[in-house]
């Protein structure tokens, strides 16, 4: 059964390939396209100004709705919650599993996809003819970059400037207090980002970056990604500050619980000083422009005597 | 392979010397003796080093003082760095323990249902204990319940459940009036566990992001064991492996078929139950702490048949003991070889025990069963 649909599936796709390139043979090119580079190295021609955008990741929705651009979101995730008003839209599945039916029908000129979508989604998007801009951003720069990449799809350039400019000004604001500090000055950060299996915050990680930037260390050192890391190494590397995700699924504090009663980190100092806090996980993993946001909040957490 | 086992003991002397294919089928008293009490030093050994052995490394010196300072009658003076009493107390030692506890559960489990459905096939999960835990397990994770009922988490208690409960429903189908055809207990079992299965599945694609939490579950896992899991499972692999060691002989005279079993005086529908439920407590008692894992119920058995015969009475201990040092070094695999970063013990299982099976069954090519 699962066979024969795929079959299916790969015959309508290649039809209806066959059918786009068949217009685009046919259809005159217009003057004054332009075309640009996408966060995953695509290149992405345009066609005028995008009126109906899809948003298939929420970090995508908050950088369409930073740039004033609400009005012309017409569907987004089911996972999308910020800002609050988005839930009133439609919404074309999940993050991981959007609806392309759903997509189709709504008729975009532009869809905002995430690397996760490059495989499947993208392609299939692309032979129906839809514009798809993919941003992937891994560093704030990144998330920089990706405002400034929407804001020219879109001829929100300035407003994008004006966005960024501003977050450049609150990252300088902190890192300009935390760069002067000696390497004695900075804490030992874990930030957990679940108990069972424990699973940590690792190299190459908005986590990282936020840690190192608001003047803490990174406890994990040696693994990239969210590593399942086991509870001795915690014990030994004895962290001065866990951090720990909280809001997963239904508000769910589970990790900062585990943190703060599991016994056997209970000589660690994070835990002997008191220093174990919350971060809401949504948000923290978020790479949108709130992400300033999460980046003076842990400033505040790691160096409160620096940030009041 | 039916073996009679009078007669296997009379060949074994004689034809060890001519024949080398049987010899090594037919291994001497003394030899499985010696196997034995050869398995019992390893396991020690293999407990002491994982204990030892760890992504945090500490000298063995420090492990043993750590060990015996907490032995009232030693005094000791604690000269270990702050921390080391903790990792190797609290977080190593009920994690090895327990993956030892496990090991041999699913082990001596694996060696009676192939006994009990004289089915080289046969391994703890054949007949709907994996699934009905998942579905369980899966339940614990994604219902807005939390708490704990004599010790024992949402996740475990609702896996406990729901092993038993898939093994009840299967007894339930399968049994015919006083009965219970072992044929249709295992195709109960297979179709349960699809019907089982794809509820799992359909659960874990629309678990959002407790998705990873459950699918490390599945694949098994000892990265939170404690003592307090130690002490709620210890009694039911206790009583369930004890029991099941205790039906050696009348497992031996099953391998002929059930008709002459009966007529040599064994209760054949009574055995069937008790070691079905033995061997089904002790899997479930396993499977609902540390997840599914999969392949030393099936594998480890057989690895023990092919080195040392299919003497019940010697495949059974033996089973139990190489079925722990076996999972307590797959677990040491799983935590040690990416350090810090842990993999699932399922994946180490297969991974390592995959190819060492293989090769004992290249070497020794004869039939196994």
């Amino acid at each position: 059964m699962n066979r024969f649909l795929r079959i299916c599936f790969l015959v309508l796709a290649s039809l209806s390939l066959f059918v786009v390139s068949a217009c685009g043979a046919s259809a005159p090119a217009k003057t004054g396209a332009s075309s640009v580079t996408d966060q995953l190295g695509r290149t992405v021609k345009l066609d005028g100004i995008p009126q109906r955008i899809v948003s298939l990741a929420p970090s995508n929705t908050e950088i369409l709705y930073a740039l004033g651009l609400g009005d012309r979101v017409v569907a987004v995730t089911s996972y999308d919650n910020y800002p609050p008003e988005v839930k009133q839209k439609p919404n074309i599945g999940g993050f991981s599993d959007p609806n392309l039916e759903k997509i189709v029908s709504l008729s975009p000129d532009l869809v905002v996809a995430a690397p996760i979508h490059e495989k499947q989604v993208i392609p299939e998007l692309e032979a129906k003819g839809i514009t798809v801009l993919a941003l992937a951003p891994k560093t704030l720069d990144d998330v920089m970059s990706a405002i400034t990449l929407v804001g020219q799809v879109t001829g929100t350039a300035n407003k994008a400037a004006g966005v960024v400019s501003g977050m450049q000004k609150r990252i300088k604001a902190v890192t300009d207090k935390t760069d002067k500090l000696a390497a004695g000055q900075k804490p030992k950060v874990l930030y957990i980002v679940w108990h069972d299996p424990l699973m940590a915050s690792g190299l190459q990680t908005f986590h990282d970056e936020l840690i190192k930037k608001a003047g803490g260390v990174n406890m994990i050192t040696d693994a990239t990604g969210y590593p399942s890391i086991s509870l001795e190494t915690v014990v030994k590397d004895n962290p001065d500050v866990i951090l720990a995700g909280i809001g997963m699924g239904q508000g769910q504090d589970a990790p900062l619980k585990f943190a703060q009663r599991e016994s056997s980190l209970r000589l660690v100092s994070a835990r002997v000083n008191n220093r174990i806090y919350g971060v809401d996980s949504d948000l923290s993993g978020r790479a949108g422009p709130r992400i300033v946001d999460v980046l003076e909040e842990f400033a505040r957490l790691i160096h409160p005597e620096l940030f009041k | 392979m039916k073996t009679d086992i009078s007669k296997e003991r009379t060949m074994s002397a004689e034809t060890a010397a001519s024949d080398p294919a049987w010899a090594a089928h037919l291994v001497p008293w003394r030899k499985r003796t010696y196997a034995v009490i050869g398995m019992c030093v390893a396991l020690v050994v293999v407990i002491a080093v994982a204990t030892t052995v760890g992504s945090v490394s500490i000298p063995l010196s420090a492990t043993v003082k750590v060990i015996l300072s907490k032995l009232s009658f030693l005094q000791i003076a604690p000269t270990w760095q702050s921390g080391t009493d903790i990792i190797i107390m609290e977080i190593r030692l009920p994690r090895v323990i327990l993956a030892g506890l496990v090991g041999a559960a699913l082990g001596t489990a694996g060696a009676t249902y192939q006994g009990l459905f004289r089915n080289p096939l046969a391994d703890p999960y054949l007949i709907g204990v994996a699934q009905g835990a998942s579905l369980g397990a899966v339940a614990g994770f994604l219902l807005p319940v939390t708490g704990s009922f004599l010790g024992m988490g949402v996740v475990p208690m609702f896996a406990f459940i729901g092993a038993l409960g898939s093994m009840a429903v299967v007894y339930a189908l399968a049994r015919q009036g006083k009965s219970l055809p072992v044929t249709t207990l295992i195709l109960a079992g297979v179709a349960l566990s699809a019907l089982l299965g794809s509820i799992v599945s359909y659960l874990i694609i629309s678990s959002g992001d407790k998705m990873h939490s459950i699918v490390f579950w599945l694949m098994g896992s000892f990265s939170l064991s404690r003592w307090s899991d130690v002490r709620l499972v210890l009694p039911y692999m206790v009583i369930g492996i004890g029991v099941i060691l205790l039906y050696s002989r009348p497992l031996n005279v099953m391998q002929l078929d059930e008709e002459q079993a009966q007529q040599l005086g064994i209760n054949v529908e009574r055995l069937k139950l008790v070691l079905l439920a033995a061997a089904t407590l002790i899997t479930a008692a396993a499977v609902s702490f540390v997840g599914t894992i999969g392949f030393v119920g099936i594998i480890i058995p057989h690895a023990v048949r092919l080195i040392w015969g299919a003497d019940y009475r010697f495949l059974l201990p033996l089973s139990v003991l190489s079925s722990a040092i076996f999972l307590i070094l797959a677990d040491l695999i799983a935590r040690t070889l990416l350090s810090p970063t842990e993999i699932p013990v399922g994946v180490v299982t297969a991974l390592f025990g995959a190819p060492f099976f293989l090769y004992l069954l290249r070497r020794r090519r004869r039939v196994i069963f």
